[in-house]
């Protein structure tokens, strides 16, 4: 037997060692599972102080109408909300569950949530999980509707608002929201309803939300 | 401490630099005892009549996979933070057919030019200078091709997870695959000396 080894051609050799590292491998587990991580609080709070895991609505919008694939969008908000209204694209994963995601340390996350609390909050469970590239909606849903579904054009505007807002209006009709331009005021609250979820190239436009100008002040 | 150095900020980007350069080295070191620059070596490989470029390419891919799943099954590699390059299939295919036609009309790939370069073979000067024309059209017209780059956008995809197989069982799949490979490829490489097609 052991001269019989000896015998062998190199590449016999290095094929049964590694056809023996191969079986091996069928019964040793998962790589995925092989690791765990420590939080570095210095560099968290840096990281959050200079703002750079926050992506702004308008960045968001531009990636998902670029048709980008290089992150995921995850929703934590409860399967309920999400049900009535998500970003095209977005996948529902409740904060409650974040921990056993299926997400991977290599990708870029990029979480929503109403306003911008629990994602930041998911953003800390990741971080301490050494998850390097979570991102965080900039004011969640709340300014994402603000910003890219129902965009404002107050009366008074000035030119830069102005081709901001034609800028927002391509965004907004992607995503199947209303632009409501001669707002006197940018703290009204438009009653609109959401568009239906549906991807953007099915959007039907007589399914889309009512268009409302809303002139009253305070 | 454990691997990749890099995201984990055990170094910056300079040291990265540096690390580079001696990965690099030593993969042109070894792509230039492969034989990998000569170009008839290299274009034979689409004649059968020499399959060391699948051998090479195949013992690579097995030597990364072996190290990187049993590094990380141990704990010293942490591989969900090694970086996947997300697929868009069609870009991709489209992609790789423009490589393997270019590889075999100028005999390099991009890698292997560089070590015939420093070998000093004059084919590879002007198949470097196609390159970089390629990288400048490419470069200038990507605003007209982006919507198409980014098409068909499948996301980070891994074997385990398109086949729902554990991990480990895709390694000894994979393994067995590539034994089979190389005895398949021997085989045809004595089938096609016998024919005596060799130039």
């Amino acid at each position: 037997m052991k001269s019989q080894l000896f015998q062998m051609t190199l590449n016999k050799k290095l094929g049964l060692t590694v056809g023996f590292l191969g079986f091996v491998a069928v019964f040793a587990g998962n790589p995925y599972k092989g690791s765990g991580a420590t939080v570095n609080v210095k560099e968290l709070a840096i990281s959050v102080e200079k703002e750079v895991d926050h992506v702004s609505p308008e960045e968001l919008a531009d990636w998902i109408m670029q048709g980008k694939a290089d992150f995921r969008l995850v929703d934590l908000r409860s399967e309920k909300e999400f049900a009535e209204y998500h970003i095209p694209g977005a996948e529902n994963i409740p904060l409650a569950t974040i921990p056993e995601a299926d997400l991977l340390r290599s990708e870029k996350i990029v979480l929503c949530s109403e306003g911008g609390i629990h994602s930041a909050q998911g953003w800390f469970f990741l971080k301490a999980k050494d998850f390097k590239a979570v991102y965080i909606l900039r004011g969640g849903l709340d300014e994402w509707k603000d910003k890219i579904l129902f965009p404002k054009l107050a009366v008074n505007a000035t030119a830069y608002d102005k081709a901001a807002f034609e800028k927002a209006k391509a965004a907004s009709a992607y995503f199947g929201g209303t632009p409501i331009s001669g707002v006197t005021d940018q703290s009204v609250q438009p009653q609109v309803a959401l568009p239906k979820i549906e991807m953007p190239s099915q959007a039907n436009p007589q399914a889309g939300p009512q268009k409302k100008k809303k002139k009253e002040g305070c | 401490m454990n691997a990749p150095f890099f995201k984990f900020g055990y170094f910056g980007d300079d040291m990265s630099l540096v690390v580079a350069f001696v990965i690099g080295i030593g993969f042109g070191f070894f792509l230039e005892r492969a034989g990998f620059g000569s170009g008839r070596k290299l274009t034979a490989q689409f004649y059968f009549y020499d399959m060391t470029v699948f051998k090479v390419m195949f013992t690579a891919i097995i030597t990364a996979m072996v190290g990187l799943y049993y590094l990380s099954v141990l704990g010293f590699v942490d591989l969900s933070l090694v970086y996947q390059m997300p697929t868009y299939i069609i870009p991709q295919v489209i992609g790789g057919l423009i490589l393997g036609v270019g590889f075999v009309v100028g005999g390099y790939c991009p890698g292997t030019s560089c070590v015939a370069l420093s070998t000093g073979k004059v084919d590879a000067v002007v198949y470097l200078l196609g390159i970089i024309g390629g990288i400048f059209v490419f470069g200038e017209s990507f605003s007209l091709i982006k919507d198409f780059y980014y098409s068909t956008a499948l996301g980070q995809l891994t074997l385990p997870q398109i086949m729902h197989l554990p991990y480990g069982l895709i390694v000894f799949l994979v393994i067995l695959m590539a034994v089979g490979g190389f005895a398949g490829a021997t085989w045809v490489e004595k089938r096609i000396a016998a024919k005596g097609v060799k130039s």
